[in-house]
């Protein structure tokens, strides 16, 4: 029988290289960029050199030519020991690398492909804005047109590698902006370099609950010009490539979801084997068992169903929202609830970082929020739902 | 410069393991199998003196089919082709096995032969050395620090011994087995992961090599697992702790 998480021969080696580099040289380091709040730059470019940047960019502009699976796994394994650094591999290989590969030109491709998927850049994607993040659509930033340029404004809020440090910009984004008031066929996508006049950091922000490991932004454009070199596939086509992208993004943060799940559920596991009470290991308690057997069975429901949705997947196609939001809107919640479970069995212990739960906890809760919120969720797959009569 | 790496599947050592009922050997049925770390030093350290040097490694290993994975995964970091002598795990032993690398060797003709000291499921610590008997080769066990001079005539070998370092020179060819402070093995890179599926396994039957004595010197005769840790106990004084230490554990 092949094996729905590991498909191919290279599927397993690809998991089993990233894993014993996660423990090598992830795990180390993740508490400490959690508390600093600081974004691990050289651990990221080593990601390059094992070809994961560009995991699903054709090899012949520096990609790896990899599957929606192979993302997944990669984002898994990342995330079960630090969520937040993975946050910031999945804004740049697949919000933006995934992005450019699928929408833009060989052109495009060639100029900026090599040096995001060797990790010489650090690239993100800007959707979301201070006043439209679920309504996305509500968006105001402008592209006008002027000569053989694009002029840019407005800012975008919440953006993933939107800055390195708290004073420095990251490299190169894909933008969304209106280049019409048409809602829907009034939006468009553009290659946006840092360096390009106009182009700033509004703010890097500070204090978020989890993923703090991964910088968060405020990207600010005032007159900022673009050459139309830059404009990615044709002036108001953007909304049709948002909605693809965003089905692979929805798959990979639910991977990163079963990540932290899985760690949060070997270390209930060993601590419940380990610790007594009562002089019995607190595993021979009824309520201890609960929390984790049906964390396990929710873990391994939401495995086969992301992994199950990704062998389908095509990356250059669309229409697979109903499942590419199922998976996230299921595995966001279960493994919030897994780490909390993780926590409880703990005790005391679960509640200081040193146990590694309660940091997984926090992170847990942005996949909620992050990449759609599960209200959004609800709403896409409703709207879907509600034009087929029967489910095959 | 051509280099040959003995490449040995092992079971995974952080696995939990189980005996087969008649204690005949390891229940295989659920375990994971991995390489055996030694010889990823090997491998490592082919593959840098074959960068420096410009040349061509080589992987070897006896087994069934079912090993190709483990041999797939050599060949991701950046072993150029391999070969895998047919044969089952269970009817091998060292003596074997140094027998078949050596009838390898013979086809090979590489200018080192590298080996990992020992394997992580049977320890023996003999196959490198039986092989640069059976070919009355220079050999150097336990490296630390391997460098090959410019002309890839000689190894200046660095051993770890009882107590010490010992620095020998070799004439090559030469058998060198790697100890595990030799050098951090790479990971494989995802583009050469992709390209290792499309590598050469070439698979030779026993027969297809010149072996006169293929006998197995040992018999596995049973397996026990190792008995239960006993509690430990409580001491109340330092005097009776360094009592215990003397009179019973005979520590001091
Ligand atoms: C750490 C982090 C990283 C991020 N990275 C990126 C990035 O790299 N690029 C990017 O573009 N964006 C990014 N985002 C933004 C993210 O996609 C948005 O936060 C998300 O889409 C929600 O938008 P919002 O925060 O404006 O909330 P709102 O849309 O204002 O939602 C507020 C509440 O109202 C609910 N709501 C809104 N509309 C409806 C409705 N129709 N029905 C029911 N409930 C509704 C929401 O579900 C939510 O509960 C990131 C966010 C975070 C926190
Ligand atoms: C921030 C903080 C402040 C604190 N302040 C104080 C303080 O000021 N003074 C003080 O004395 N203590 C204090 N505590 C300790 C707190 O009371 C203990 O953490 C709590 O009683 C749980 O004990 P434990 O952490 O040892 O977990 P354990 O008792 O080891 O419990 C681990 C898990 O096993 C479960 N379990 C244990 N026994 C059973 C059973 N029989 N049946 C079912 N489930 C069982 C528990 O519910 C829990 O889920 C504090 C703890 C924290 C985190």
């Amino acid at each position: 029988m092949s094996d729905l998480f590991n498909p191919t021969d290279e599927h397993r080696a690809l998991r089993e290289m990233v894993r014993t580099f996660t423990e090598r040289d992830v795990d180390p380091q993740a508490s400490e960029f959690d508390r600093s709040e600081g974004f691990n730059a050289p651990l990221f470019r080593k990601l390059g050199e094992l070809g994961l940047l560009g995991i699903t960019v054709d090899p012949e502009v520096g990609g790896s030519g990899m599957d929606a699976v192979a993302a997944v796994i990669a984002h898994e394994e990342l995330a079960s020991a630090d969520p937040g650094f993975c946050l910031s591999y999945l804004a740049h290989s697949m919000l933006f690398a995934n992005n450019l590969e699928r929408n833009g030109s060989l052109e495009q491709r060639k100029r900026f492909m090599p040096d995001a998927c060797s990790g010489k850049t650090i690239c993100g994607m800007g959707m979301s804005e201070p006043g439209a993040g679920t309504d996305v659509l509500g968006m105001r930033t402008t592209a006008v047109r002027d000569g053989d340029h694009y002029v840019l404004n407005g800012a975008k809020m919440w953006i993933t590698n939107g800055a390195v440090s708290d004073t420095e910009l990251g490299d190169v984004f894909l933008i969304y902006a209106r280049t019409s008031e048409e809602r829907v066929n009034g939006v468009s996508l553009f290659l946006v370099e840092k360096g390009a006049p106009g182009f700033r950091l509004g703010q890097k922000l500070h204090d978020k609950l989890g993923m703090r490991a991964s910088p968060t932004a405020e990207l600010v454009f005032e007159d900022c010009r673009i050459p139309v070199a830059n404009l990615v596939g044709e002036e108001g086509d953007a909304t049709h490539h948002m909605m693809r992208n965003l089905e692979i993004e929805r798959l990979t943060l639910a991977g990163m979801s079963l990540g932290m799940a899985r760690r949060s559920i070997e270390i209930m596991n060993r601590y419940a084997a380990e610790r007594k009470a009562f002089g019995r290991p607190i595993s021979a308690f009824g309520q201890i068992q609960r929390h984790i057997a049906e964390s396990y069975a929710e873990w391994m429901a939401g495995r086969a169903y992301v992994y199950h949705v990704a062998g389908l997947l095509d990356l250059d196609s669309g229409g697979n929202r109903i499942d590419s939001d199922g998976v996230k809107l299921y595995c966001s919640t279960m493994a919030k609830n897994v780490c909390d479970r993780a926590i409880q069995v703990l005790g005391g212990y679960g509640y200081v970082g040193e146990y590694q739960v309660e940091r997984l906890w926090r992170d847990a809760k942005l996949i909620e929020i992050g990449g759609g919120t599960i209200e959004a969720h609800h709403k896409n797959m409703t709207r879907d739902l509600s034009k087929l009569d029967k489910l095959r | 410069m051509k280099i040959l790496v003995a490449f040995k599947r092992v079971i995974d050592p952080d696995a939990r393991i189980k005996l087969t009922a008649d204690r005949s050997g390891v229940d295989t049925d659920s375990v994971e199998y991995k390489a055996n770390p030694f010889c990823e030093n090997a491998l490592e350290e082919a593959l840098q003196i074959a960068e420096e040097h410009d040349g061509e490694v080589v992987l070897v290993s006896a087994g069934g089919p079912d090993i190709d994975k483990t041999i797939r995964a050599g060949l991701a970091l950046g072993a150029e082709r391999a070969i895998r002598v047919e044969i089952e795990d269970t009817v091998l032993d060292s003596d074997l096995a140094a027998r078949v690398f050596a009838a390898v060797y013979k086809e090979e003709e590489p200018d080192i032969f590298f080996f990992g000291k020992q394997a992580i499921d049977s320890d023996n610590n003999q196959c490198g050395q039986l092989v640069a008997e059976y070919l009355g080769l220079p050999q150097a066990c336990f490296a630390s620090e391997v460098v090959i001079d410019d002309d890839g005539e000689v190894a200046t070998v660095t051993r770890e011994v009882d107590g010490g370092l010992e620095t020998i020179a070799l004439t090559l060819p030469a058998v060198i087995t790697a100890d595990l402070r030799l050098n951090t093995p790479r990971f494989a890179k995802l583009p050469d992961i992709m390209k290792a599926g499309r590598k050469t396994i070439d698979v030779m039957d026993l027969d297809d090599l010149d072996i006169e004595d293929t006998a197995l010197k040992i018999e596995l005769v049973s397996l026990e697992e190792p008995s239960a840790r006993q509690a430990g106990v409580k001491v109340g004084s330092i005097d009776e702790l360094v009592d215990k230490l003397k009179n019973e554990a005979r520590a001091l």
